[in-house]
């Protein structure tokens, strides 16, 4: 039976002086008990049709037209009593940003409560054991209903809206990415769960995603969007396995790999369309490398495929065949093939030998006022890296590892609590009494964010030239620096940026002036901690390989911080994989991508989602969240996950060099490469997927 | 020491610091400030050198300038304000009832008006751009740049002189005659008295809060989980109770301090309306130069406020659940 059936929905937005067409006569239809995903790039209108579903359009967006129906009634004509009867109670939503989408000064049990009391009337205590069995459901703590949104990480939080949606065992869950910004364990564990809870409750679900490889693990069928407009659909099998519209195919093809083979990751050129006019051509024409005249006359429909559940709108769908063969091919995209420059190292530029970070923990009012002494977070443990000119080194680790901290800590905007530090052959010590001036220059770090750091009311001009005020540098040639900077960092013609507003720019385009920002004063090195996190493929793409053009150019060394191994492997010449604090392993990319030493290392490989949906994945889910990095175990860090911990393990920690070789070093005492099989008949708890999982990721 | 503890330790000696340096300053200005208590006196030629003599002696004005800090600093913190010299009576008793006037006319009108504009404010800013967001600004900003001598004068036109309804000047009738605070103020004829002022007040104070509020609900509408809680199902009063909590930290700081505030009285209000207030008071001693009445009454107002920066301080931490009370946290 159809649950949800939507017919030619079409919203705009009103702005200032435009109208946006966000969704243009957008069709699909849910059936009871089915996943149904919704894929595209961002800007595509996934967000805009699933707030349209709900009525939580902003003030400026309206319903144009459009039926919408659920479960036999038309929710378009409600009245709002009976809209909000019919949220939460048959539709419930698992916001897009789960950071900010829980009250920051309500308790996270008394925000469910919230949501079960305003649609049934029952007590504190039914629905207070009602939370607390919804926290069980999620994995969380059932004792931990009365924290704050804040005293939960990003992943936790996450799960709370999930127990939220799960309070009334609603028909629907509308989930908009219910996973970006988390990393690949969390994710894969997110993901795990609703699927786990949706098929005990027997919902539907309507999943929001730009990652193809999460639907292609979860969904039975999907919609890709483009411009507002759906560009294929029908059955998860059918369409990413054979696509049919050019569009799927260059979006699958821009899902980096996770397996060394330097087949790269290749974005679909241009950006997205302007979508302040009814669209009368094709919307993918500009990018599309299949366009031809009949693609400018109109927008083509939306045709069904013969036998199978698969539509696509393509004036060209009957020579799908070869435009796949085509797409495969970088040229076709218009791309050069980066030709891999084995790039030189130049000489050490920072080296830190056990650096530590440790934090007080904040406490709980009462403890405060009993004078309790204060536990510390050791946030960064003893980490030794060193990082050479023109290297790239990446740091990947789940929330909470710490990563950030190291980052902070190495750009000086913490102060080491123990540990040495050197950068450019001079000590901690020496920037630390009155030479932090020169190292806040010579040192740059691009935040998770760089949209939000531009002030939205300065020019670029202004922008790129205030580090060149504050630090008084080269002071007479300022728009000369900023020129230079731009071109840089490939706006060109910088001319034509210079007297732009961030809002006249594009996300690709801002982001290249967040970094040219942190270029601009010839730093000798960089820290990007996840500056690629919010922005969806193709951008994300374009930072990488600018990154890496700038690292082989420019001579300075880059440290890249971020959760998504994916990216982590296109970007860096080596990786360092922390947990809880430490390094855990370290190595040349290709080294630890086809040949984890470290069981940690490879159940991060193998969390990544496969975007073909033939292959099944072996998932090694590890138990549950990293230990209180407060109470940590005195063995390995890792034991209380480890499926091959042993005695040993538990009794004292291994040393990063424990595995004797040089380059590529991990803190493990059965590494999994050689000893492997030994591991194996040793233990029972061993995971027998372990060993061939590995092997599985590297072909 | 927890951290907490360390954070309230820390308030304190700032605070502690702040008052020795308030009371020090006035010392200072209160010195330098040419002619003496006693020129009226000897002017009028009640009193002779020789008797004059005796009591500067009497209120230690012979000593030394450093002897006369000393003993001013260990006097004034242990509150014991002296005598006043031109009403010969001690000033704590002169200052009270004073103090107690002023604060019954303009606390309940903070309190009234924090409440009242808050609300006001909220549900405007939640109603963005309808008239009575527009005409609710228009009126306190209105209210806000006029002086408040002139709405009270104003109020005084009409609704004393011209309407009638009730008496323009005093707190009581001249005839009555009360014993006691209780006997003052619980009477109709005091409520009579206490309407206008207390209006006036109540206006003079409201457009910060109004504005305060309805910046923040500006601020806090339209954030992720104000979506979230709509699509829960909440109604439209609901969701903007979650609003209206969500930006309550600032309205409440500014109350506090605007409490602290109070003890210095609204001078202007004091005067047009003849409110036996401190304000008032101290304006007269400071005119007759009457020192320790100046000395006590300042350093009450600046202890007030002090005290007030504190509470703020620490009723912020109380109040948001993300404050931490010092240092960062992890990743
Ligand atoms: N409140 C608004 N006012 C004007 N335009 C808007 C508004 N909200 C969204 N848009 C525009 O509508 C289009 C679709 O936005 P939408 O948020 O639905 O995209 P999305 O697919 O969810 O993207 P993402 O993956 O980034 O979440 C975009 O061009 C966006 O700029
Ligand atoms: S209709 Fe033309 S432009 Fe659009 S996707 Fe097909 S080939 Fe490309
Ligand atoms: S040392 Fe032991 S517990 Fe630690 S990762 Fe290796 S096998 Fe697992
Ligand atoms: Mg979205």
């Amino acid at each position: 039976m159809t649950l949800l059936d939507v017919e030619n929905l079409k919203v705009t937005y009103t702005t200032e002086d435009d109208t946006v067409h966000a969704v243009n006569d957008v069709s699909f239809s849910i059936d009871e008990g089915v996943n149904y995903g919704l894929a595209g790039e961002s800007g595509s209108g996934k967000s805009t049709i699933a707030e349209a579903l709900l009525g939580l359009l902003p003030g400026n967006g309206t319903v144009e037209r459009g039926k919408i129906t659920f479960n036999g009634r038309d929710i378009t004509s409600l009245s709002d009593t009976e809209r909000r009867d019919m949220l939460w109670e048959d539709i419930a939503y698992i916001p897009q940003s789960a950071m900010d989408s829980l009250d920051p000064v309500m308790s996270t049990g008394d925000q469910i409560i919230q949501a079960i009391q305003a649609h049934r009337s029952v007590s504190d205590e039914k629905a207070r054991s009602r939370v607390e069995e919804l926290f069980e459901i999620v994995g969380l703590d059932p004792d931990r209903i009365d924290d704050y949104p804040h005293e939960f990480s990003g992943g936790m939080r996450q799960r709370v809206t999930i127990a939220m949606a799960l309070a009334l065992e609603p028909d629907l869950i509308i989930a908009d990415e219910p996973t970006t910004g988390l990393d690949v364990i969390v994710q894969d564990k997110i993901i795990d769960k609703i699927l786990e809870i949706q098929e005990r409750m027997d919902s539907s679900l309507l999943l929001i995603t730009h990652e193809i490889g999460v639907i292609a693990e979860t969904c039975d069928e999907l919609s890709i969007l483009y411009g507002g407009k759906v560009m294929e659909q029908g059955s998860v099998d059918n369409v990413l396995v054979n696509p049919t519209n050019p569009y799927t195919m260059g979006l699958k093809n821009s899902f980096p790999e996770i397996d060394g083979s330097n087949e790269d990751a290749v974005a679909i050129p241009g950006s997205p369309p302007n979508l302040n006019h009814e669209p009368t051509a094709c919307v993918f024409k500009d990018r599309c490398p299949f366009a031809t005249d009949e693609c400018g006359d109109s927008h083509p429909d939306l045709v069904s495929l013969p036998n199978r559940n698969h539509r696509s709108a393509c004036h060209h769908v009957d020579k799908a065949a070869q435009m796949r063969r085509d797409a495969k091919n970088p040229e076709t995209w218009d791309i050069p093939e980066a030709e891999d420059t084995a790039t030189d190292t130049g000489e050490v530029v920072l080296e830190t030998d056990n650096l530590e970070k440790y934090y007080e923990q904040s406490q709980s009012l009462l403890s405060q006022f009993r004078g309790e002494d204060p536990d510390y977070v050791k946030a960064v443990d003893g980490v030794s890296l060193s990082v050479r000119r023109s290297e790239v080194v990446g740091i990947a680790g789940e929330s909470g590892c710490g990563k950030s901290t190291l980052g902070e800590t190495m750009a000086l905007l913490e102060d080491p609590t123990g540990g040495e530090f050197v950068f450019d052959g001079e000590p901690y010590e020496y920037y630390q009494n009155s030479n932090l001036e020169e190292f806040r220059r010579k040192v740059q770090i691009i935040f998770q964010d760089p949209f939000d750091s531009l002030n939205p009311r300065q020019t670029v001009r202004k922008l790129v030239g205030e580090p060149l005020t504050i630090h008084d540098y080269r002071s007479d040639e300022h728009e000369q620096a900023i020129i230079e900077t731009l071109e840089k960092v490939g706006l060109t013609p910088a001319e034509k940026f210079l007297d732009q507003y961030p809002h006249e720019l594009s996300g690709g385009q801002r982001q290249r002036v967040a970094v040219a920002k942190a270029l601009v004063l010839d730093p000798d090195f960089l820290i990007c901690d996840e500056p690629a996190s919010m922005l969806d493929v193709s951008l994300k793409v374009n930072l990488l390989n600018l990154l890496r053009e700038l690292a082989d150019t420019e001579d300075i060394g880059i440290v890249y911080i971020s959760h998504d191994l994916a990216s982590l492997m296109q970007v860096s010449d080596r990786l360092a994989i922390m947990y809880l604090g430490r390094i855990i392993e370290e190595g040349a990319v290709d080294r630890i991508a086809n040949q984890p030493k470290h069981p940690y290392t490879t159940s991060l490989l193998s969390a990544a989602p496969e975007k073909d949906p033939t292959t099944d994945r072996a998932r090694v889910l590890l138990d549950g969240e990293p230990p209180d990095p407060v109470d940590l175990p005195t063995g390995c860090k890792f034991a209380p996950r480890c499926p091959k911990a042993e005695e040993e393990c538990w009794a004292t920690e291994p040393a990063l060099d424990e595995s004797e070789d040089e380059d590529h070093r991990a803190a493990c005492y059965f590494p999994d490469d050689e000893t492997a099989e030994t591991a194996v008949e040793a233990s029972q708890t061993d995971d027998p997927d372990q060993s061939t999982n590995a092997g599985s990721l590297s072909d | 020491m927890s951290q907490f503890q360390r954070f309230l330790a820390k308030r304190l000696a700032i605070s502690i610091g702040l008052t020795l340096i308030a009371v020090s300053v006035i010392f200072v200005v209160l010195r330098l400030l040419p002619g003496s208590p006693f020129e009226a006196l000897v002017t009028s030629g009640n009193l002779n050198q020789q008797q004059i003599n005796e009591i500067r002696a009497l209120y230690g004005l012979d000593q030394p300038m450093w002897r006369q800090y000393i003993d001013y600093m260990v006097s004034i913190l242990t509150f014991q304000f002296g005598y006043s010299i031109l009403r010969s009576q001690p000033v704590w008793d002169v200052l009270e009832p004073r103090l107690v006037n002023t604060l019954i006319l303009l606390v309940p009108a903070l309190v009234t008006t924090a409440i009242l504009s808050s609300a006001l404010g909220m549900y405007a800013g939640w109603n963005r751009g309808s008239l009575l967001e527009k005409s609710s600004i228009i009126t306190t900003t209105f209210l806000r740049s006029t002086p408040v001598f002139i709405t009270a004068i104003f109020f005084i036109i009409v609704f004393a002189y011209n309407l009638e309804l009730v008496p323009a000047f005093g707190m009581r009738s001249v005839t009555a005659s009360p014993e006691g605070y209780v006997d003052t103020f619980l009477s109709i004829d005091f409520l009579h008295h206490y309407l206008l002022p207390f209006t006036v007040a109540v206006l003079y104070y409201s457009g910060d809060f109004l504005l305060l509020a309805r910046n923040g609900i500006v601020e806090k509408r339209g954030s992720e989980f104000l979506k979230l809680h709509k699509a829960k199902g909440l109604t439209e009063m609901q969701q903007l109770a979650r609003a209206g909590r969500n930006s309550m930290l600032p309205i409440l700081t500014y109350f506090a301090l605007r409490l602290g505030m109070i003890f210095q009285g609204l001078i202007l209000l004091e005067v047009v309306f003849g409110w036996p207030g401190i304000g008032r008071e101290l304006v007269l001693a400071i005119q007759q130069q009457d020192y320790p009445l100046v000395q006590a009454a300042v350093f009450i107002m600046a202890l007030a406020v002090i005290i007030a920066n504190l509470a703020a301080d620490v009723l912020y931490a109380y109040f948001d659940p993300t404050v931490s009370t010092g240092g960062g946290s992890s990743a």
